[in-house]
């Protein structure tokens, strides 16, 4: 690694310092540059460029840019360390398919369903199912649902992909659940029922432990400007469009699919 | 490292010390199963693709795995796009509004077989007297398509020639962008004749 031509000219100790200092800095450069790369370079490559996408079957894009207040009231959920008891992120352990009819079916499709299952399918069984009742002439749909325990709690329809998260500065992916997953607490909640959970969370949900942010509010129960942003936050959380690396159906699913 | 202290050895003792030495190819076994370890890793990973999440394992399974693909899909984008453009004076389920614009379930114009009728009324607008579901219209329409890319367009004239009753062929995106290519430039459909005179 290091010159050994002026070692031996030397021979000396100030050689062994000059050989130790820089293998040292070798190691050392590679080590710290291995991990730059991995752990910066790499992910900025991958996402860096990350933009708005389209929805799924659709010419709109995703996400919008939220609007002044909610990303004002960000900061309020960072400032107060709503990330510590509270995750924006859903999980997903599996898909699942269910063939469903669409259109009239000729009397053969009719016959031919008591034999066959048309829920709780993987996506090769529901191909497999499609194919039988279009050869007797029938017409069918293949609906695509994610599952998993975190979707099961009603959190999300998908698992969240780095698009959720393109106006957020910074995440707040958050990492311990004392309180349910956000990632779509805007489609569950209104302002109304926000503001009453911040001002007494056991007004809102029973044996809550969540403390109360009665100081987010005047003395009459006004709430305060930052209460306003949070809630204007908390409402603009809302991961639910398919995505082309998020995707599923939009549908109903069919009655007594297991979701 | 050791060479230091070799050169104060008798020679003799050289082969001993250099015997004792790691091994190379224990070196090269260890790059050989990191590889591989990377390798297996990435398979798995859908090779680190940005677009693939668990539980998804590839690119190909997603691909799979999307809603629904082809006409299906062109009607979901052609009943968004109706959504938010026509629906507002053309109704949800496009039947019309007394005095605003004529229905589109049920219209010649829509069911026409040659496609380009419907299609040069949103792309270049329509004035004067139209005769619609045996009744006789005399609005003004903007040409509220021709915004819309050659795929939505044709996504839109798909949903409506396939909706509400009406049985008409699909359009697909090239038969929308050559349609654009020959009437560019053109002013406003007038009235029936106008429309007749689009071939």
């Amino acid at each position: 690694m290091c010159d050994h031509g002026s070692h031996r000219a030397a021979g000396n100790r100030r050689g062994e310092i000059v050989k130790t200092g820089c293998s040292i800095f070798i190691a050392a450069f590679i080590a710290l540059g291995l991990s730059w790369c991995g752990l910066v370079l790499g992910p900025a490559a991958q996402l860096g460029t990350l933009g708005q996408t389209n929805i799924l079957n659709s010419s709109e894009i995703y996400p919008i840019q939220r609007t002044g207040d909610a990303t004002v009231g960000l900061q309020v959920y960072r400032a107060y360390g709503c990330a510590a008891c509270h995750t924006t992120q859903v999980g997903q352990d599996g898909m699942i398919c269910d063939v469903v009819l669409s259109g009239t079916n000729p009397p053969a499709v009719s016959a031919l369903l008591s034999s066959l299952t048309l829920t709780n399918l993987t996506k090769e069984q529901a191909d497999a199912v499609s194919a039988q009742i279009s050869a007797k002439g029938g017409k069918t749909e293949t609906h695509i649902f994610a599952t998993g325990a975190d979707i099961s709690r009603g959190w999300g329809m998908r698992h969240s992909v780095a698009e959720d998260f393109l106006w957020d500065n910074p995440v707040q992916l958050g990492g311990v659940r004392v309180g349910p997953d956000l990632s779509n607490v805007g489609m569950r909640y209104d302002a109304a029922w926000e503001f009453k959970h911040l001002y007494e969370p056991k007004s809102a949900v029973n044996n809550s432990a969540m403390p109360s942010f009665k100081f987010l509010f005047e003395k009459d129960g006004t709430p305060t400007e930052d209460a306003k942003n949070l809630v204007a936050y908390l409402l603009s959380l809302r991961a639910d469009v398919p995505l082309h690396d998020a995707p599923f159906s939009t549908l109903a699913p069919v009655a007594g699919t297991k979701k | 490292m050791s060479n230091d202290s070799k050169t104060d050895l008798p020679t003799t003792q050289g082969s001993s010390s250099e015997g004792s030495t790691v091994p190379i190819w224990i070196f090269a076994l260890l790059l050989l199963i990191l590889f591989f370890g990377g390798v297996y890793f990435d398979r798995n990973s859908g090779w680190f693709d940005a677009q693939v999440y668990a539980p998804y394992k590839t690119g190909e399974q997603l691909e799979a795995y999307q809603p629904v693909s082809g006409a299906a899909a062109m009607m979901l984008t052609g009943q968004k796009v109706y959504g938010s453009i026509c629906a507002a004076c053309h109704g949800d389920n496009g039947q019309g509004k007394p005095g605003q614009a004529p229905p589109l379930a049920g219209s010649e114009v829509v069911n026409d077989a040659n496609f380009k009728r419907v299609a040069s009324v949103p792309q270049l607008g329509l004035n004067g007297q139209v005769q619609v579901a045996g009744q006789s219209w005399n609005l003004q329409m903007a040409p509220m398509g021709a915004a819309l890319s050659d795929s939505d367009f044709a996504a839109v004239l798909t949903y409506i020639r396939a909706s509400w009753g009406n049985k008409a062929s699909d359009v697909s995106a090239s038969d929308v962008k050559a349609f654009r290519a020959t009437i560019a430039g053109k002013p406003a459909v007038n009235g029936e004749e106008g429309l007749k005179a689009i071939k």
